[in-house]
């Protein structure tokens, strides 16, 4: 099928084919973006979504199809100069940012002769004008919160007249009123201007209704649905993204809220973490949490509530026994476990077996011979009941899929049933089915009587799962009743 | 009149001209996020190749010649490692090791084959020092830094360019950004390869005439294995300085102070004390520095990295 030739689409992606090794990630993709829109494109994690885009980008080279910008087709290899060049910028979920240079050098990298940051600065300052999207040129990205940088990557298309901007889940990190601010300003974007378009890639369902005109929906590289927003309701997208089996329990997952455990009847609830005016300060000697007093008793999930950088990463380091306090009282059983955010580089061994990576829980503690035999039937028995998708408990970790390895780490840390467990977005680039495993086996800690201290940088999912919640501003904690307004607004060091 | 402490400012100065050279580049290189070990390689390759050629070619356009041969030579050496390091994505310290041993042999060998036991006497031309009328009469500072070789002289103005270079212009960002996030720079339309490419190779060419300077402006003639290890001094002198083109000179300067001070203390009269200390004088100030300053180095993040994107 072509563009209807009054309306040329201002990005035309038709054909594509991609393959990595055995995955096909693109199977005979088409994406048309009409100009003046935004068009969302969903899909699960893997579905192809971001591949798709860095297509689009230039930074894939797909095996067939072919890039259409304007009207005129692109030339192979189709490289992100070329993109810019034709008026296509893309945010990518993890930033593309220099950390150690400024934000004026970065809005100017990429062009070529002599660099004069005054010039820059002035650009920078004319767009923070014309868009709301302020910054200050001078700082050191670094330095940032997530929501500036996020900030800085947008102001860096438009300093180079970007018509047709590809944002990679931009909510993902940010507070839920930055989030609408994000939203709202893309709209006003596609708006401007009949030669502007955004692409949207998402998964959250309800960005996806409120804000695009056009939805395309991608299935394991596949399109399985390209419609006009208006004709699309949350059930069909739903259908669309996880094919009809998977929709039941994916939706009561994400918009239902489960049922707390919290029953008071069922003994005495006794504080296992206690902490009493603490003091935190990270590595650098920058204090990080002031004052924190808090408790998390038996059989109750409390979750932490803030924003990237609001001193949560050293709490529950803190808490977890990783990190010294400065001052302050603060109990924790001696067998509290730990789940880090980052499994690959915090939890697991990649190249190593699963039941070497089961035996290095408590590596630090041992001695002499290693009792591989009983280790191997840990971790059997682990797999079994757990039910953690692997062939053996042979296997290297990396062959697992991130959901797997997830369960795997999870059923490490409760193996020997500890008193407490701090976990640290546990579910982090996860997908649907993934994600509610997780929550299950959580909910199932917690009503097997573990006190657990969460914390997740999605609000919806801190809200999903805590008992109790705690909202943490610039290192300054306090207890909130856990509603989405209320917790969203302590976030941002609100008053309520 | 020359007091020792002339002497010393002026053996420091001349010691640290080489060094700051080979560091220059260095430093270019790793600021692309690309270490490269096969500095020593490169600079006793330009060497060898100012020897030859400054000999054959004879008289005053003989040692421009030699200097010209010097960075060819350097920048040869430095394609294997380019090609190995930036296109095959090699492990860097190994390639860089390999270099350096080949270049030290392969030298070795053509010494003998062109010189014969003989050596090379007395033929090569080489460039004296060129005192700057007024300048070099100051006192103290006079002699040390405006009585030297010309070469001495493109170092003055090779610092503050680079300085500006870096900071200045969109190729400096270009190749700042490669070296601390290459996924960033291919982002935003910068090609990391080929700015490794440049900048290895650019580094190769001050390391070849980092070479010919040992040969025309100081020895004058080509002893095997002559670089002796100032290819590793000088890696060491980028992280000291910082990997900021200032600080390597700096840095350079100091090296070349503590190797000087064998001199200073010789004219002293301090004979009982054993030259080899002087000699180790420098590598300890650089176990010391690193020490003290490592909490606050600021490398390039991506330096040495195999991978060059993600994507």
């Amino acid at each position: 099928m072509s563009a209807p030739a009054a309306s040329p689409s201002v990005l035309t992606l038709r054909g594509v084919h991609k393959r990595f090794g055995d995955v096909h990630a693109l199977r005979d993709v088409t994406l048309e973006v009409r100009p003046g829109t935004v068009h969302a494109l969903l899909g699960e994690n893997g579905a192809g979504k971001s591949t798709l885009m860095r297509v689009a980008f230039g930074l894939v080279r797909p095996d067939a199809g072919t890039i259409v910008v304007s009207g005129s087709p692109m030339a192979t290899p189709f490289t992100p100069l070329q993109a810019i060049a034709r008026g296509i910028g893309m945010v990518h979920q993890h930033f593309t940012l220099v950390s150690a240079m400024t934000v004026a050098e970065n809005v100017a990298l990429g062009a070529s002769g002599r660099y004069a940051p005054d010039v820059v600065a002035a650009r920078i300052r004319d767009i923070g004008e014309r868009t709301g999207l302020v910054l200050d040129p001078a700082a050191r990205v670094s330095d940032l919160p997530v929501s500036a940088q996020q900030r800085c990557e947008i102001v860096k298309a438009l300093a180079r007249d970007v018509r047709v901007l590809i944002l990679d889940e931009p909510t993902a990190v940010l507070a839920p009123d930055e989030a609408a601010a994000l939203l709202q300003w893309v709209r006003h974007f596609a708006d401007a201007d009949p030669s502007h378009a955004v692409v949207l890639i998402t998964h959250k369902l309800r960005d996806a209704l409120a804000m695009a005109d056009d939805i395309t929906v991608l299935r394991r590289g596949q399109r399985v649905l390209c419609a006009a927003a208006r004709e699309c309701t949350e059930a069909s997208l739903a259908d669309a993204m996880l094919g009809p089996d998977e929709r039941a329990r994916a939706l009561d997952e994400e918009v239902v809220p489960h049922m707390t455990s919290h029953d008071d009847s069922v003994g005495a609830h006794h504080e296992v973490v206690f902490a009493d005016a603490l003091d935190v300060r990270d590595t650098r000697g920058v204090m990080r949490v002031k004052r924190a007093s808090f408790a998390v008793r038996t059989g109750e999930i409390v979750g932490v509530a803030a924003v990237e950088g609001s001193g949560q990463h050293e709490l529950l380091r803190a808490v977890a026994g990783l990190l010294p306090t400065t001052s302050g009282r603060l109990r924790v059983p001696d067998d509290i476990a730990f789940v880090p955010e980052d499994r690959h580089r915090d939890a697991l061994l990649l190249d190593a077996s699963l039941t070497e990576n089961l035996a290095l829980r408590d590596a630090g503690t041992r001695r002499g011979r290693l009792p591989w035999a009983e280790f191997a039937q840990r971790t059997r028995d682990l797999l079994d009941q757990r039910d953690v998708r692997a062939a053996s408990a042979t296997v290297l970790a990396r062959t697992l899929s991130g959901g797997n390895q997830q369960k795997f780490i999870l059923a490490r840390a409760l193996d020997d049933a500890p008193p407490a467990l701090v976990v640290e977005n546990p579910t982090r680039g996860l997908d649907f089915r993934a994600t509610a495993a997780v929550h299950d086996a959580l909910r199932d800690a917690r009503d097997a009587g573990i006190a657990i201290l969460l914390y997740s940088s999605d609000l919806d999912e801190v809200l999903q799962l805590a008992d109790r919640v705690l909202a943490l501003h610039d290192g300054e904690l306090r207890a909130v009743p856990r509603d989405r307004d209320i917790v969203g607004r302590a976030m941002l060091g609100a008053a309520s | 009149m020359i007091t020792p402490l002339d002497d010393f400012l002026a053996a420091a100065v001349r010691t640290a001209t080489p060094l700051a050279l080979a560091a220059l580049g260095e430093c270019i290189t790793e600021r692309s996020g690309v270490i490269n070990i096969g500095l020593e390689g490169a600079i006793i390759c330009g060497a060898f190749a100012a020897t030859v050629t400054a000999g054959a070619v004879g008289g005053s356009s003989g040692v421009a010649a030699g200097f010209a041969a010097g960075a060819v030579a350097g920048v040869l050496v430095t394609l294997l490692f380019m090609l190995f390091t930036v296109y095959l994505r090699a492990d860097q310290i190994i390639t860089g090791t390999a270099i350096t041993l080949f270049a030290l042999g392969l030298t070795g060998l053509l010494y003998k084959t062109v010189y014969g036991t003989t050596g090379v006497g007395l033929t090569i031309p080489t460039t004296g020092e060129l005192p700057i009328p007024g300048l070099s009469q100051l006192p103290v500072v006079g002699r040390a830094f405006f009585a030297q070789p010309l070469v001495t002289y493109g170092l003055y103005l090779v610092v503050p360019l680079l300085a500006w270079w870096f900071a200045r212009t969109h190729a400096g960002l270009a190749l700042r950004a490669t070296g601390e996030s290459p996924d960033a720079a291919l982002a935003a339309g910068v090609q990391p390869r080929r700015v490794q490419a440049l900048a290895v190779l650019t580094g190769g060419a001050f390391a070849g005439v980092a070479g010919a300077t040992l040969v025309l402006a100081q020895s004058g003639t080509f002893v095997e294995g002559m670089s002796a290890g100032k290819g590793f001094i000088a890696i060491a002198i980028v992280v000291l300085g910082r990997w900021s083109p200032i600080g390597v000179a700096g840095a350079a300067l100091l090296f070349g102070g503590a190797s000087a001070l064998q001199y200073l203390f010789q004219s002293l009269g301090w004979r009982e004390v054993p030259y080899q200390l002087f000699l180790a004088l420098p590598y300890v100030l650089t176990l010391l520095v690193l020490a003290r300053a490592s909490a606050r180095a600021q490398a390039p993040a991506a330096l040495a990295r195999r991978e060059l994107t993600l994507g």
